[in-house]
């Protein structure tokens, strides 16, 4: 029996009207009105005329220093913390696959800090990098593992602020992507493993011909993940170090929200939201080339 | 994304436009009115509304605090029994944030009726035409005016008119942990900048790792009363420019003393922005002194129990011994609804009741008769505060004060970065400072 | 050496690796329980103890009756359970919509699912202010849901629709023919055969609502109306922080989390690859 298509749509709709009026609403609407409120210097004050500015508000972007700082660390947070939690991500689950006993155990231990709130793990690791030599990371790395001579002052230096700020970004998302990783490998036939074997292929060998092309795709898929998570990092940023010192730890969204809420500067501010959208889709088109460029096994 | 979900997204927009349009302006809650309040008014004429009107105070103080504490549960009430039909909310904002939600829910048309602005956040605010002038809105505006200090009066000023009143009042003083001085053979507190040179070098030979004084920042509420005290300043008196002043040669050396000073161990690294904060390190003997204000005894007494602290004069530099003004003003702000009660509960803020009340939970009174009054003269540690402000001063009124403190801030931590000597870092701070004064 | 050697070794060698691991990803949390039983004298000893001195609850009674604590956890609780039931519910009727109808602009409105999923969303805080500020949404809960519940519907529907594209149609086509609609469809076979799908979706919502900081801090003015990591975060002062307090109740505060994932796992796991594999 065949339902006509007109039907199916408009069932279809109706499924979708609820989630599509939220979105609609909350995330449409907004997309465009922060395009719309950067083409101008906007007032939020009741009462008070917005100034049509046209360009003007990203070309003063261009020209910002601190707006330059901030998308340069933003990269760089990216880079760091992604390429951590990919390596390691992927070096724990492959060691993890071998292991039979206690898998649960260590999947859950792993991702504790996953599910632990941005805001607490933040406070934590400010107090954990604390410069004095009563911080934890301090009196680890001086007094009980002597790997370093001098205590150092992590967040009174953009350099070491970040130390202690990558670290964090690895740390809270390594457990992630070994889930994604452990169960890639549970989807490789064993007869692949037994293949090698009998051809008499080491350990070693079989994951570099074997294991780690077929993960290809799911490497790609958490690339993409990860890089919009870590364009979207802000909370760690705005508590660890508040941008500080002298605004040299600020990423986009760091700064973009102090121009808008501390400053009042709305129209700025979402001009700085707008150049980071437009980074994220271009970075995610790219990506996403990427994916469907490789052949699925 | 393709075409068709292009004009899906503009379909959405569309819709979602329709939506909000519909949705546009505020919802008005409807008063009641009941037959019985008809009643009432007939069988017993009274001036003035029936209905309790709810005024929205803003304050920063710590949801768990003695002074939250003494104004919900003791102060308030004392008002809200004097004047039964009007009802104070008060609201903590922390003092981080207060500017920024102030701005917001202005922005938001939620405003408060009243609040108490740390008194350099009332020049901005008046600009911004947020404040109601209060020399204007109350006829008996001079009676309180000439009940207070004249200092905190004037942070209320701009522009020729009055925008505030004065709540409370506040200065720094030197606190030192006697302990420590004893264990190096210290015999008191420094009384002059070469005294505290001097302590230096006693303090590092009990114990290498301490420090004779630590501040956590750079910022103009740290930096001025040294500045001053060496006899220098940010800007004229007018106002008008900084270069000459800021990175005049008083102002040069207050500046080059911290940073040999910092650079020979004996001010704590925690200047640059982490570390242990002053209090734990008073309390802890890491720090010799620091210099802060009334609120310390209340939180060392909570959190360090076991630490008593002894409080003495800042150290007098070339120009004296000079502190700076700190305390919150009590503002109107225009967007209210209820300036008439909202001026009631300034009335009662000013009083001397409300003054004496809180000065039990370290809010220092800005009436000068209360001075005068048993309580304040026998008060634990009032004492060296009132006699530090007799020469305390206050900060620049200007509405764009925020971004020059942030400018002084910055120029500091290059200076004690060695990034810049202090001479090229505020002449820059002077340039750039001018720049705003100049608009 | 033989076999069993060899093996024992790289047993030993791999388990000895991966404790290190979770000793590292652990620590950090074992060393914020400690503290939370320090009092503020004892948090920046020299040197730091794991074991603290003088332990005490002191920091978890007081985080927990006297700073309102309780008012948090509850608007945390409302506001999640509120987004995660209209999250679960609009994003599964989104998934079955895009799963098993083939319809009119279906694939674009799809691709703008995904489109909306690559958002960062602090990026729309700005105007979304100004819409909750429009229609009297500032400083309330239910602020708070509608741009939770935006937020979560993108990741979610994508995940539902994976999965539901992998139940077999067997059922449905039996129900059909047997004149049912499509709401019964959904409502009694597609439903009931996702538990955990559903689990999933709803641990994710659950987890994006309940520590979610910007958007409450940004519309959140009155303390009684305060979420839990907006109350966490105001205990960090700019000139004194007590970290006692903080990790008391931070610890309250992940607790309820992490006894859900504990206990909702498999679900959660199986559900989060589910989607990311085959979507």
């Amino acid at each position: 029996m065949r339902r006509s298509a007109l039907r199916d749509s408009l069932v279809a709709y109706a499924f979708l009207l609820p989630g599509f009026l939220f979105l609609a609403v909350w995330v449409v609407y907004p997309m465009l009105k922060a395009l719309q409120i950067s083409f101008y210097d906007w007032s939020i004050l009741p009462g008070q005329v917005s100034r049509f500015v046209g360009l003007g508000n990203y070309v003063r972007a261009l020209h910002d220093p601190l707006f330059w700082l901030s998308l340069k660390n933003t990269v760089a947070y990216a880079l760091v913390t992604v390429s951590g939690q990919l390596l390691l991500g992927l070096i724990i689950a492959l060691l993890l696959d071998r292991v039979t006993k206690g898998r649960v155990f260590f999947r859950a231990a792993y991702y504790l800090p996953v599910v632990t709130s941005w805001v607490v793990v933040s406070l934590l690791f400010k107090y954990l990098f604390n410069s004095s030599p009563s911080g934890f990371v301090n009196y680890l790395l001086v007094d009980v593992l002597h790997v370093m001579s001098a205590y150092v002052p992590w967040l009174s230096e953009p350099e070491t602020a970040f130390v202690a700020i990558y670290s964090l970004g690895i740390w809270k998302g390594v457990g992630w992507t070994m889930v994604i990783f452990l169960a890639a490998l549970d989807t490789i036939p064993t007869e692949f493993y037994d293949a090698a074997s009998i051809d008499g292929a080491g350990r070693w060998q079989i994951i570099r011909l074997i294991v780690l092309p077929l993960l290809i795709p799911t490497v790609v898929i958490v690339l993409i993940m990860l890089t919009f998570g870590a364009f979207q990092a802000y909370v760690q940023v705005a508590l660890i170090t508040q941008g500080g010192p002298l605004h040299r730890t600020e990423v986009l969204l760091s700064y973009m929200y102090t121009r808008a809420f501390r400053d009042l500067d709305f129209g700025y501010a979402a001009a700085l939201s707008y150049v980071l959208i437009c980074l994220v889709f271009i970075l995610g088109r790219l990506q996403l080339r990427m994916l469907r460029s490789e052949p699925v096994y | 994304m393709n075409k068709a979900a292009f004009s899906i997204t503009g379909g959405l927009v569309a819709f979602s436009m329709l939506l909000t349009l519909g949705a546009c302006g505020p919802a008005q809650t409807p008063t009641p009115v009941t037959v019985r309040e008809t009643v009432e008014v007939l069988v017993t004429p009274t001036a003035g509304p029936q209905e309790p009107v709810t005024i929205t105070f803003w304050h920063s103080y710590n949801e768990v605090s003695p002074e939250n504490d003494m104004l919900v549960n003791t102060v308030i009430p004392m008002f809200e029994e004097q004047h039964p039909n009007i009802r104070i909310e008060p609201l903590t904002v922390p003092w981080e944030e207060f500017l920024r939600k102030l701005s917001t829910s202005m922005a938001g048309g939620v405003a408060p009726d009243v609040a108490r602005l740390d008194i350099i956040w009332v020049p901005q605010l008046a600009d911004m035409g947020a404040l109601t002038a209060l020399d204007e809105a109350m006829p008996d505006f001079d009676q309180y005016a000439n009940a207070v200090f004249p200092g905190p009066l004037a942070s209320n000023f701009w522009n020729g008119h009055y925008y505030g009143l004065p709540m409370d009042t506040n200065t720094k003083v030197w606190i030192y942990n006697q302990q420590m001085y004893d264990a190096a053979g210290i015999a008191g507190p420094p009384h002059t900048m070469d005294d505290l040179a001097g302590q230096c070098a006693a303090i590092k030979a009990v114990n290498p790792d301490a420090y004779l004084f630590a501040a956590d920042g750079t910022w103009a509420w740290v930096m001025l009363p040294w500045i001053w005290s060496f006899g220098g300043d940010i800007t004229d008196p007018d106002v008008t420019r900084a270069t000459g002043y800021l990175n005049g040669p008083n102002t040069v050396a207050a500046y080059e003393f911290w940073l040999e000073m910092y650079n020979d161990g004996c001010f704590a690294p925690v200047v640059l922005g982490s570390g242990i904060d002053p209090f734990t390190g008073l309390a802890q003997g890491l720090y010799a002194s620091i210099d802060n204000g009334p609120w310390t005894y209340p939180i060392i007494q909570s959190q360090f129990p076991d630490m008593e602290p002894h409080a003495s004069l800042f150290p007098a530099g070339p120009g004296g011994s000079i502190d700076v003004v700190g305390g919150e003003d009590i503002v109107l702000f225009q967007q209210s609804d209820h300036p008439e009660e909202a001026m009631e509960f300034i009335r009662f803020v000013l009083s001397q009741e409300y003054q004496l009340q809180m000065a039990q939970v370290g809010q220092l009174p800005v009436r000068p008769d209360l001075i005068q009054s048993d309580y304040i003269a026998n008060h634990p540690y009032y004492g060296i505060f009132l006699e530090q402000l007799r020469t305390s001063r206050s900060r620049t009124a200007h509405p764009r004060w925020q971004e020059m403190d942030e400018i002084i801030t910055n120029a500091g931590q290059l200076i004690l970065r060695g990034e810049m000597t202090p001479q090229e870092a505020l002449d820059s701070a002077a340039a750039q400072i001018d720049a705003i004064l100049a608009e | 050496m033989s076999y069993l050697a060899r093996r024992l070794l790289t047993n030993a060698s791999l388990y000895t690796l991966l404790i290190l691991g979770v000793v590292i990803t652990v620590l950090p949390f074992l060393y914020m329980i400690s503290t939370s039983l320090k009092g503020p004298v004892y948090v920046f000893e020299y040197p730091p103890r794991f074991i603290p001195a003088e332990p005490s609850f002191d920091n978890f009674v007081a985080a927990w009756t006297s700073h309102r604590f309780d008012r948090y956890f509850v608007n945390s609780l409302l506001v999640t359970a509120s987004t995660t039931l209209l999250v679960v519910l609009f994003s599964s009727m989104m998934a079955f919509a895009f799963a098993r109808f083939r319809f009119v602009l279906g694939r674009a409105l799809y691709s703008s699912i995904m489109i909306f999923m690559m958002m960062p969303a602090m990026t729309l805080i700005v105007p979304q202010f100004m819409l909750a500020s429009r229609l009297n949404l500032l400083d309330s809960l239910p602020g708070l849901v509608v741009v939770y519940v935006a937020q979560n519907l993108p990741l979610n529907t994508f995940l539902l629709k994976g999965f539901f594209e992998q139940v077999p149609r067997e059922l449905e086509e039996a129900a059909r023919i047997d004149g049912a609609s499509s709401w019964a469809v959904y409502w009694r076979i597609m439903l009931p055969l996702s538990k955990p799908a559903l689990a999933t979706a709803a641990i994710f919502s659950s987890l994006g609502a309940w520590d979610e900081y910007v958007w409450a801090l940004t519309i959140l003015n009155n303390a009684n109306r305060w979420t839990l990591p907006v109350g966490i975060a105001s205990f960090h002062g700019v000139f004194y922080s007590d970290w006692g307090l903080i990790f008391a109740a931070s610890l309250i505060a992940i607790v309820p989390i992490i006894t859900l994932f504990i206990i909702l796992q498999r679900y959660f796991i199986r559900g989060v690859l589910t989607g990311a594999i085959k979507g």
